[in-house]
């Protein structure tokens, strides 16, 4: 069989820098247990490196399973930064939590990675499949690494036996399309599946249970119970990661199957996106509004955003490759802004708990008086979120409505456009508290450097991609199999 | 024989209870005419072996919970290795090196055992 290496380059130097950290780690004495952090800092920004040098190739591998083309590059960028960024918001927590190994955490998390990037370059059902489970396995163990406290444990074994679920119900899935098709490529899936007309139930159910899988995975009703109470429970940073890259992973697999794979049975998942991308933005924030712990805000908020990515595939067409092609323009660049977006917001909310210990709203009243930066930049954040200018947030969601109309979806866009109203009155209340209400408390919120930096530049991103929404736009552009 | 895909489970259906009937046959059989000769022996759990001491339900070590997932690592590599060895001169080095890579990977888990001192027996 022949091998490319140099398509592969990317995810064999991370296995090397996740068995090399895990290794060293190993060996270290324990007053230099913090050598992991950076370490893993380092190979990622090596892996990144090794991704960007492959931008603008066509490489197939390992008998068409594995491709490296815009789509793949593009996404294994934002699993880079977005892993960077989170490391950095880790580092400071990791300090102040004595209970949290540092080679483990690192490891786990470089391997999911790892599963991260190969998603992006699958093209197979098997590769898809192994790669979530390379996501979702380490994902379990970070989400309970925490391991003496209760909470930390719940958050695991939730997010545990929901993700085997439904990955076992995914499975299954694919197996109905490979006895369907006789294949597991998805470019011969769909050519098995062109003109056939015999195969509806079957085909139906299917489809039902790989979104089953992919719901999980991005959160989306009915399969988001298990995301309060992990985010909840599991280290912020470990939330943040899989708000925003295991979700992200989750769509890319979504992307691959659905266009590449069952493109041909758009008429049929077309109706079920519109319904789950609807029903799960409405749940996400109606639920949030009640909400006084700020994770479990941003939970929510996270149902909530995953519902605005889903909409756009209700209008997807068999026949359109133009309209599909901006469906994933759409949803790719959504993705793009929502990594820095979101991943800011849960640093920000890293850095106010692990100073004053306090996670509840009410508890940031008065942050502008005692720490302005921190309060301007959740504000970006939050603003963000919510879709108001000028922040790039507000562009993500124009993009999205354009799609919609385009697609004539005119209903999914003013139940979205309703949904964005309900949504900006939480996230303008966490904004009230911080620059209206006062506190007792006036002490500054001190915070590390990397810590610093990892909000300083989220919020630089968002704000620049506000004005600049085209630095975004060329990226996800680009991010196309059409 | 019905045909069509259910048709194929009368074969099964019949199967099934043909074997219930077979089975249920020769040891209900046997309950009837085998003579029965009770005595205190041979109620114990074991007929020929050493008298049960003890509740059945006695605590084992966590310790055996460890070595039942280190087990798990030569399992998988077992699975693996073995159909790799049977088409070994075909596939040839390329395969050589991918495997030395797969057991290379699944000895760092036993590395990592080792340093956290699960191998030790206290």
């Amino acid at each position: 069989m022949d091998v490319n290496f140099e398509a592969l380059l990317p995810e064999l130097l991370l296995t090397l820098v996740a068995c090399g950290v895990m290794t060293i780690d190993l060996f270290l004495p324990k007053e230099k247990r913090g050598l992991a952090f950076p370490l893993a800092f380092i190979g990622v920004l090596a892996t990144l490196a090794a991704v960007l040098n492959l931008y603008g190739q066509n490489l197939t591998t390992l008998d068409g399973m594995f491709v490296v083309d815009r789509f793949a590059v593009i996404f294994k960028i934002i699993f880079c930064v977005a892993a960077l960024l989170v490391f950095a918001v880790s580092q400071a927590y990791l300090n102040d939590d004595k209970d949290v190994p540092h080679g483990e955490y690192y490891t786990m998390m470089l391997f999911s990675l790892l599963g991260m990037l190969t998603i992006a370059s699958s093209r197979d059902l098997i590769a898809i499949f192994v790669a979530l489970e390379m996501i979702s396995l380490p994902a379990f163990i970070l989400a309970g690494i925490r391991k003496y406290d209760i909470r930390s444990n719940e958050a695991a074994l939730k997010f545990f036996l929901f993700g085997v679920l439904s990955t076992a119900l995914m499975l299954f899935g694919m197996s109905l399309f490979y006895g369907l098709t006789g294949a597991t490529n998805l470019a011969d899936i769909s050519a098995g599946l062109a003109g056939r007309t015999d195969i509806d139930e079957v085909a139906l159910l299917a489809i039902l249970f790989l979104i089953v899988g992919f719901g999980f995975k991005v959160s989306a009703f009915p399969f988001q119970w298990w995301v309060p109470d992990t985010y909840e429970g599991a280290p912020i940073p470990v939330a943040a990661f899989l708000s925003v890259a295991s979700k992200t992973a989750g769509f890319v697999g979504l992307f691959q199957v659905m266009f590449l794979g069952l493109g041909e049975l758009a008429d049929m998942w077309r109706p079920m996106f519109a319904v789950i991308g609807i029903v799960t933005m409405t749940f996400g924030n109606l639920v949030a509004i009640q909400q006084k712990q700020i994770v479990r805000l941003l939970a929510y908020s996270s149902i909530a955003q995953a519902g605005y990515m889903l909409v756009p595939l209700g209008v997807a067409s068999a026949t359109d490759g133009a309209l599909n092609t901006q469906i994933i323009f759409s949803v790719v660049a959504y993705l793009l802004v929502y990594a820095f977006m979101e991943t800011g917001a849960f640093a920000a909310a890293t850095a106010f708990g692990r100073k004053t210990g306090k996670y509840l709203i009410e508890d940031y009243a008065g942050l502008f008086g005692r720490s302005p930066a921190l309060a301007v930049a959740m504000a970006a954040f939050l603003f963000s979120l919510a879709g108001i200018p000028p922040f790039a947030g507000w562009w993500a969601k124009f993009v999205i409505f354009k799609t919609l109309i385009e697609g004539d979806g005119l209903v999914l866009a003013v139940i979205m456009a309703l949904n964005t109203v309900i949504a900006m009155f939480f996230y303008l209340a966490v904004v009230k508290k911080m620059f209206v209400d006062k506190s007792e408390d006036t002490a500054a919120i001190a915070m590390p450097r990397s810590l610093a930096g990892a909000i300083g530049i989220a919020a630089i991103v968002i704000t620049v991609g506000g004005f600049l929404p085209n630095l975004f736009g060329q990226l996800a552009e680009n991010a196309n199999f059409f | 024989m019905p045909d069509g895909y259910f048709g194929s489970y009368l074969t099964l259906a019949i199967y099934s209870l043909a074997m219930i009937g077979l089975v249920g046959g020769t040891l209900g059989l046997n309950r009837l005419v085998s003579p029965k000769v009770p005595g205190k022996e041979k109620m114990t759990t074991y007929e020929s072996g050493v008298d049960p001491i003890g509740s059945g339900q006695s605590q084992t070590t966590i310790r055996y919970y460890m070595f039942a997932l280190l087990f798990v690592i030569f399992d998988v590599e077992a699975v693996f290795l073995f159909p790799w060895a049977v088409v070994f001169e075909e596939i040839g080095v390329f395969a050589f090196v991918e495997m030395m890579i797969f057991v290379a990977i699944l000895a760092l888990g036993l590395l990592y055992a080792w340093r956290k001192k699960v191998l030790d027996w206290i």
